[in-house]
């Protein structure tokens, strides 16, 4: 199997003098296509954190970090947004869509910042949308969706330009227990069926179930737990 | 551009309101410099459409041509230089002969052989023009004079003949009258000399005591009133820029502010700075070039409704160049909104609620 992010001691500190704090400590994983690993820990334990540099939103401040077998280290901020544009999708706790697309549009948007074959694009937003179930939604603006529809269409939109890693931050927190279990089984499904990686951050231990592994985070180090069930 | 135009779209009556504003603002800096320039025309058109480009004048005249009095002997000496053509001109009135309303105009003495004639719109060529008769400014029609009218000069109260009609002549707001040298002399005497004499061409004049060359633009400025009243003007117009280089600014920036975390959203996906910075200037250009166009629309709009005696005078040059401006200054205006959203970063998408 292909590893899609490596991460070798990996440390993170914000702040100096009296305000530095040590977010993440020395914390290593190995994340491989076709698995999804939920990331579970007490509020203020590094989650976000950890989430955000294997998402090359931040680079770590030592250790060795590989997203898609490009070693980003030490990866300026351009490197950084090229990679995130070509190889990961992002699920926010709220669905972060924008208020003036339409569902269609929003996945369309997500293939502008470069070159693209426009037809290409069109069908592959439908084909997304259906396999979510929102094709019914195709033109209807956020406003007028619920909330797990939301998610959705976000789910939809990480999707959308094929990614490698898929990363949800709390992704169910502003759904419902059913509603939320429905998401986490999409992206499930997704991870299994075309291949891919998905490191989700969670509150919410009933969809437990639905992932690979669960990792714990406590202080900013990194447990595996094992499933209860 | 996807994102710019589907944001306009679903926001549009945000921005038809900004655009209305712009509107205002360009119809009003149209306007003003409109106005600016049909007061410049109805001042100094007569010689800004003179052939010459200089003229020899008096010296203690502060090249005022009403001031100015060429000596009959500096006129002998200058008349030497090939290419000098004499101008007389005199502010007075007349009116129609039976009537007793007078209007103000300028007289103008000219050799209609020479590069001093102006072109004549209708009626008689100015070549065959008889002492007796003159052409006059086609503003005159306005005030009910026709072709064959006589004319009476209240200074002399001498008449003469309108034979023909001149468009754009106008010196120190009052239509000019251009009659041929005879008739002036017929006029005002055979002794009297000329207020200057005019060049066509740059040349190296004799040095002859108590006159002065001074450039078209020279004479042009030193008409009384000009200086200040485009000077006055001048200013309201470089005021009404500055003031839309704030406004267009501010309006710009709260567009920014209000979509800040959009924008983290979007780095957050991968879009570039210049991808959104694109989509910005493509807003601002877009909405810029239609509200212009618009307030080009209702500029020229006026300017045929006004009646032809209200000094309002637009021309090709006049539009593009404001336009020209106001796009600039629409541009300067969200260099403020771009660098914020340079200084947007990712990481604020993720993590947070909102
Ligand atoms: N930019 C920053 N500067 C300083 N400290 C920060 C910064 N970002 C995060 N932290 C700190 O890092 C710690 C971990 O934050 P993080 O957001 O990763 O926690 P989390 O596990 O996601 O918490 P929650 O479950 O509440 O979302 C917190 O104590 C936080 O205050
Ligand atoms: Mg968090």
């Amino acid at each position: 199997m292909n590893t899609t992010l490596k991460m070798e001691h990996i440390s993170k500190q914000y702040g100096e003098g009296t305000t530095h704090v040590s977010v993440i400590r020395n914390v290593s994983l190995e994340v491989k296509a076709g698995e999804f690993i939920a990331l579970v820990g007490p509020s203020g334990s590094g989650k976000s954190t950890f989430l955000s540099m294997a998402g090359a939103l931040l680079t770590p401040s030592s250790g060795t970090l590989v997203i898609a077998g490009e070693d980003v280290s030490q990866a300026s901020a351009q490197r950084l947004t090229a990679l995130r544009r070509k190889h990961i999708g992002f699920v926010f706790q709220s669905a972060h869509l924008l208020p003036y697309l339409t569902v269609r549009d929003q996945l369309v948007l997500v293939t502008q910042f470069e070159k693209s074959n426009n037809r290409e694009v069109q069908t592959r937003a439908d084909r997304l949308l259906q396999r979510l179930g929102l094709q019914h939604r195709m033109y209807h603006f956020p406003e007028q969706l619920s909330g797990g529809e939301r998610q959705r269409v976000a789910i939809a939109r990480a999707w959308m330009n094929d990614p490698e890693l898929l990363l949800a931050d709390e992704p169910t927190a502003s759904l419902d227990a059913v509603r939320g279990r429905e998401v986490v089984q999409m992206i499930a499904d997704e991870v299994k069926l075309r291949d891919k990686a998905a490191i989700m951050v969670t509150h919410d231990h009933r969809v437990l179930d639905l992932c690979d592994s669960v990792l714990y985070m406590e202080d900013g180090t990194l447990k595996k737990e094992q499933l209860s069930s | 551009m996807f994102l710019a135009w589907k944001e306009m779209k679903h926001a549009k009556a945000r921005f038809i309101l900004i655009g209305f504003i712009m509107v205002l603002l360009a119809y009003l800096v149209l306007f003003v410099s409109g106005l600016a320039n049909g007061l410049q025309a109805d001042n100094v058109s007569s010689i800004q459409h003179m052939k010459a480009t200089s003229f020899v004048v008096a010296q203690n005249s502060d090249q005022r041509l009403q001031s100015s009095q060429l000596t009959e002997k500096q006129w002998h000496e200058l008349q030497r230089t090939k290419d000098v053509t004499p101008l007389g001109l005199r502010m007075t009135s007349v009116k129609q002969q039976g009537s007793q309303k007078k209007i103000d105009s300028t007289l103008m003495a000219i050799d209609p052989e020479q590069f001093l004639a102006p072109t004549i719109e209708e009626g008689q060529a100015v070549t065959h023009l008889r002492p007796n008769e003159v052409v006059g400014d086609y503003s005159l029609k306005e005030h009910g004079f026709m072709l064959g009218d006589v004319l009476v000069e209240t200074m002399t109260g001498k008449t003469m003949t309108l034979v023909g009609f001149t468009k754009n002549e106008l010196f120190s707001h009052a239509p000019v009258l251009h009659m041929t040298t005879q008739g002036w002399h017929r006029l005002f005497g055979a002794k009297v000399s000329w207020n200057a004499g005019a060049l066509r061409t740059a040349v190296h004049l004799p040095s002859i005591k108590g006159v002065e060359q001074a450039s078209k633009e020279e004479i042009v400025q030193s008409v009384p009133g000009y200086k200040e009243e485009q000077g006055s003007l001048t200013m309201m117009i470089v005021f009404l820029f500055v003031i839309s280089a704030f406004v267009l600014s501010v309006f710009f920036y709260v567009l920014t502010l209000q979509k800040m975390s959009h924008f983290g959203v979007l780095k957050a996906m991968g879009a570039t700075t210049r991808y959104l910075a694109r989509s910005i200037l493509y807003q601002v250009l877009l909405l810029t070039s239609f509200s212009v166009a618009i307030g080009v629309g209702l500029t020229l709009l006026t300017g045929a409704l006004l009646p032809s005696t209200m000094p309002f005078h637009v021309t090709p040059t006049l539009l593009l160049s404001c336009c020209g401006l106001l796009i600039t200054v629409a541009i300067l205006g969200s260099l403020l909104s771009l660098n914020t959203v340079r200084k947007v970063d990712a990481i604020e998408a993720i993590g947070r609620a909102n």
